[in-house]
C-alpha cells in the first residue's frame, strides 16, 4: 500500500493519525512541487489529475477524522493508546480504523437486533420461512411468549406454533395471513396478551386474596368466564356476594358483562342495591386483582381505626 | 486545466480547514476511557472472529438483511438500542440465592412518519423457583406532535409501563392514518370538483362540495382514537354546511338528521362505500342541474 511507504522511510513513527496525515501532506506537497516544474502540457495534465485524486483521498479522511473526533468517540486516542501499548504495526492504522468503524457498526446492529423482542413481536429468518415469536405483558409484567413457525410458499402457511389452542388462531389466520400478514401478527399479539393478562388477573386473585374468597374461584380455559363467591371483609360478618364476569371481547383485559347479586337474597332495600350496583361498577373498570386490593386497603383503614 | 486548477486550490483550502477542525476538538479524555473499554471488549470477546474486514463485512450484511426483515414484519423500524446492567443483589440475598438486576434500556426508532424514542427500566428478580420481570418505568417521547390523540394515549401508556401495548397500538395507529391518507386522496382524484381537502390528504378532514351549489358543504371528520385499552378505532363525523335560508326550507329536516344517517350507513357499507355514495349524492345533483 502507498501509505506504508511513507512510514518505513522515515523510521519510528510519530504518535498516531495526525502525524500520518501530516506526512501525507508533506508527500503532496512535495509532489506539487514538482508540478510547478517546466513539464510538457501532457505531463502536467496526468500530473494535476493524479494530484487531484490524491488531494481528494486526503480531504475524505480528514472529513472522516473531524466527524469522528466530534462525535466525540475518541477513536484518535482510543488509537494512539493502543498502538502505543500493543504490538501494533503503525502502518495497519488505517486497516484497523476502518476496522473498528465495521466492528462498531456491528455491536450496534447486533443491539437493534436484540431490541425487536421489546415491540412484542419479534422473529428469525429459518431455512422454509420465518420462526416467529409474541411476548406477553400486563401492567408492566413480562409473561409467557408464544412462538409460530411460519412457511414462507404459496400459500402462506402456520407450520407449527405454540398457541393455546381457544385462542382463534385459525379464524385469525384465515381472514388476515395471506393479505396482511402485519395486522394478523399484530391482531394475534393483542388476542394472546389480553388472555395473557386475563390469566394473570384471575392467578392473582387466587393466589394473593384467598381469604376473601368463600370457595374456589371457577374459571375457563380462556379465562373469559369466571365465577366466584367473595367477602369484602375476609375475617368480617359482611354478607358473601357472587360475582359472574363474563369478557365477550377477547382482546380485552376488562370484562363486558358483571353481574354481582347477594348470595341468596332476590329483593335489596336501596342502600344494599347501592352497594351491589358500585361493586358491580368495580369490576367493569378495574383488574380484577387491584379491586381486591382496594377491598383489602379498606379493611386496614378500618382496623386502624378500630386501634385508635 | 483551468477547472481543475479552480478544484486543485479548492481541495487545499477544505484540507486546511479540516486541519484545523482536527486540532480544535481533540477527543475528550472520558470519552477516550469509556470507548477504550469497548475497544478492548471487542478486541477480547471477538479476536478470533474477525479475521478480515471482509469477514465482517459479509457478517454485516446479514445482520442488516435480518433488521430489514424484522422491521417489515413489525412495521416498526428500530435505529438505536443500548442497555445498561446494575446488580442490586445484596449479601443477604445471595444467601438465599436470590438475584435482583436492575436493567436500563434506551430505545430510538419510528413506525413510519412518527419517529419515538423509550426509555424503561426491568427489573429482574430471580429466585429458586421462578424468574419474575418487571417493567418499573416507562418514558416516552415522540415526534411529530401533531397527532393530538397520541399524547394522551402515550402517558396512558407510561402510566401503565405498557411496552407492548404502545407498539401495537401505535403500530395499528399508523396503519389507520395511512388507509385515512389513502382512501382521501383517492376520492380526490376520483372526484376532483367535489372534493376538497383543505389540508392535504393527511388531515382527519375531507370536504365534499357541489360545485353547483356553492356554499352548501358537507365535511367528513374522520378521527382515529386509542381507547383506554389501546384499541385503536376510527370514528367519522358528518358536518353540514350550508347557508341559512336552505336550512329553514328544510321541512324534513333531511340535513339535520344527515350526520346520524351518515353514522348508520357507515355500519351498513362500511367506510369507503359510505363516502363514494355521499360524494356520488351531491355530484349527481350537480348533473341533475346541469341538464336544465
Amino acid at each position: 500500500m502507498e501509505l506504508a511507504d511513507t512510514l518505513r522511510p522515515d523510521g519510528d513513527p510519530k504518535g498516531g493519525v495526525l502525524a500520518h496525515l501530516e506526512r501525507l501532506e508533506t508527500r503532496m506537497h512535495r509532489s506539487r512541487k514538482k508540478l510547478e516544474e517546466p513539464q510538457t502540457v501532457q505531463a502536467e495534465e496526468s500530473a494535476l489529475v493524479t494530484e487531484i485524486q490524491k488531494l481528494r483521498r486526503l480531504r475524505d479522511k480528514l472529513r472522516a477524522e473531524v466527524k469522528r473526533r466530534q462525535a466525540g468517540f475518541g477513536l484518535l486516542h482510543i488509537l494512539q493508546v493502543k498502538a502505543s501499548t500493543a504490538n501494533v504495526e503503525p502502518d495497519q492504522t488505517w486497516e484497523i480504523t476502518e476496522q473498528e468503524v465495521l466492528e462498531r457498526k456491528w455491536e450496534n446492529l447486533k443491539a437493534v437486533l436484540q431490541a425487536y423482542r421489546f415491540t412484542g413481536l419479534s422473529g428469525k429468518l429459518t431455512s422454509r420461512g420465518v420462526c416467529v415469536c409474541i411476548s406477553t405483558a400486563f401492567e408492566g409484567n413480562l409473561l409467557d411468549s408464544y412462538f409460530m413457525d411460519l412457511i414462507v410458499q404459496k400459500p402462506l402457511r402456520i407450520h407449527r406454533h405454540s398457541v393455546p389452542v381457544f385462542i382463534p388462531l385459525e379464524e385469525l389466520s384465515a381472514k388476515y395471513l395471506e393479505t396482511n400478514i402485519q395486522h394478523f401478527l399484530f391482531t394475534l399479539c393483542e388476542y394472546l396478551n389480553a388472555y395473557s393478562g386475563r390469566k394473570y388477573q384471575a392467578d392473582r386473585l387466587q393466589s394473593d386474596f384467598a381469604a376473601f374468597l368463600a370457595g374456589p374461584l371457577q374459571r375457563n380455559s380462556l379465562c373469559n368466564l369466571l365465577s366466584f363467591t367473595y367477602k369484602v371483609e375476609p375475617r368480617g360478618q359482611s354478607f358473601p356476594l357472587c360475582a359472574r364476569l363474563l369478557y365477550k371481547d377477547l382482546t380485552r383485559t376488562l370484562p363486558t358483562d358483571v353481574t354481582v347479586t347477594y348470595q341468596g337474597m332476590d329483593a335489596l332495600s336501596t342502600s344494599w342495591e347501592e352497594q351491589r350496583a358500585s361493586q358491580e361498577n368495580l369490576f367493569r373498570t378495574k383488574p380484577l386483582h387491584h379491586v381486591f386490593t382496594s377491598f383489602a386497603r379498606k379493611g386496614e383503614m378500618l382496623d386502624m381505626s378500630l386501634v385508635s | 486545466m483551468d477547472a481543475r486548477r479552480v478544484e486543485l486550490s479548492a481541495l487545499q483550502a477544505e484540507i486546511a480547514a479540516l486541519r484545523r477542525a482536527c486540532e480544535e476538538t481533540p477527543a475528550p479524555a472520558e470519552n477516550a476511557t469509556r470507548g477504550q473499554k469497548s475497544f478492548q471488549e471487542i478486541y477480547q470477546s471477538d479476536s478470533e472472529g474477525w479475521e478480515s474486514s471482509k469477514d465482517l463485512r459479509s457478517h454485516l450484511g446479514h445482520l442488516e438483511s435480518e433488521i430489514l426483515f424484522l422491521s417489515t414484519l413489525t412495521g416498526i423500524k428500530i435505529r438505536n438500542y443500548s442497555k445498561k446492567t446494575k446488580d442490586l443483589t445484596s449479601t443477604e440475598m445471595t444467601e438465599k440465592s436470590i438475584k435482583k438486576v436492575l436493567q436500563r434500556h434506551r430505545l430510538s426508532g419510528n413506525c413510519h412518519m412518527i419517529t419515538f424514542q423509550l426509555e424503561f427500566q426491568i427489573l429482574e428478580i430471580q429466585n429458586k423457583k421462578s424468574l419474575s420481570s418487571v417493567i418499573t418505568d416507562l418514558n416516552i417521547i415522540m415526534e411529530p406532535t401533531e397527532y393530538s390523540e397520541l399524547s394522551e394515549f402515550v402517558s396512558r401508556a407510561e402510566e401503565r409501563r405498557d411496552l407492548f401495548m404502545f407498539f401495537r397500538s401505535l403500530r395499528f395507529f399508523v396503519e389507520w392514518c395511512e388507509y385515512r391518507k389513502r382512501t382521501f386522496k383517492h376520492f380526490k382524484e376520483k372526484y376532483p370538483e367535489a372534493v376538497h381537502l383543505a389540508e392535504g390528504a393527511a388531515s382527519s378532514c375531507m370536504g365534499v362540495r357541489s360545485a353547483s351549489q356553492p356554499g352548501f358543504e358537507v365535511v367528513i371528520v374522520w378521527r382515529i382514537q386509542i381507547d383506554d385499552e389501546g384499541k385503536v378505532l376510527p370514528k367519522l363525523d358528518l358536518l353540514t354546511q350550508v347557508p341559512q335560508r336552505v336550512l329553514e326550507l328544510d321541512k324534513n329536516r333531511v340535513i339535520e338528521t344527515a350526520p346520524l344517517g351518515f353514522r348508520n350507513l357507515l355500519g351498513v357499507l362500511g367506510i369507503e362505500a359510505t363516502l363514494e355514495s355521499l360524494i356520488k349524492l351531491l355530484c349527481t345533483e350537480e348533473h341533475a342541474r346541469s341538464r336544465h
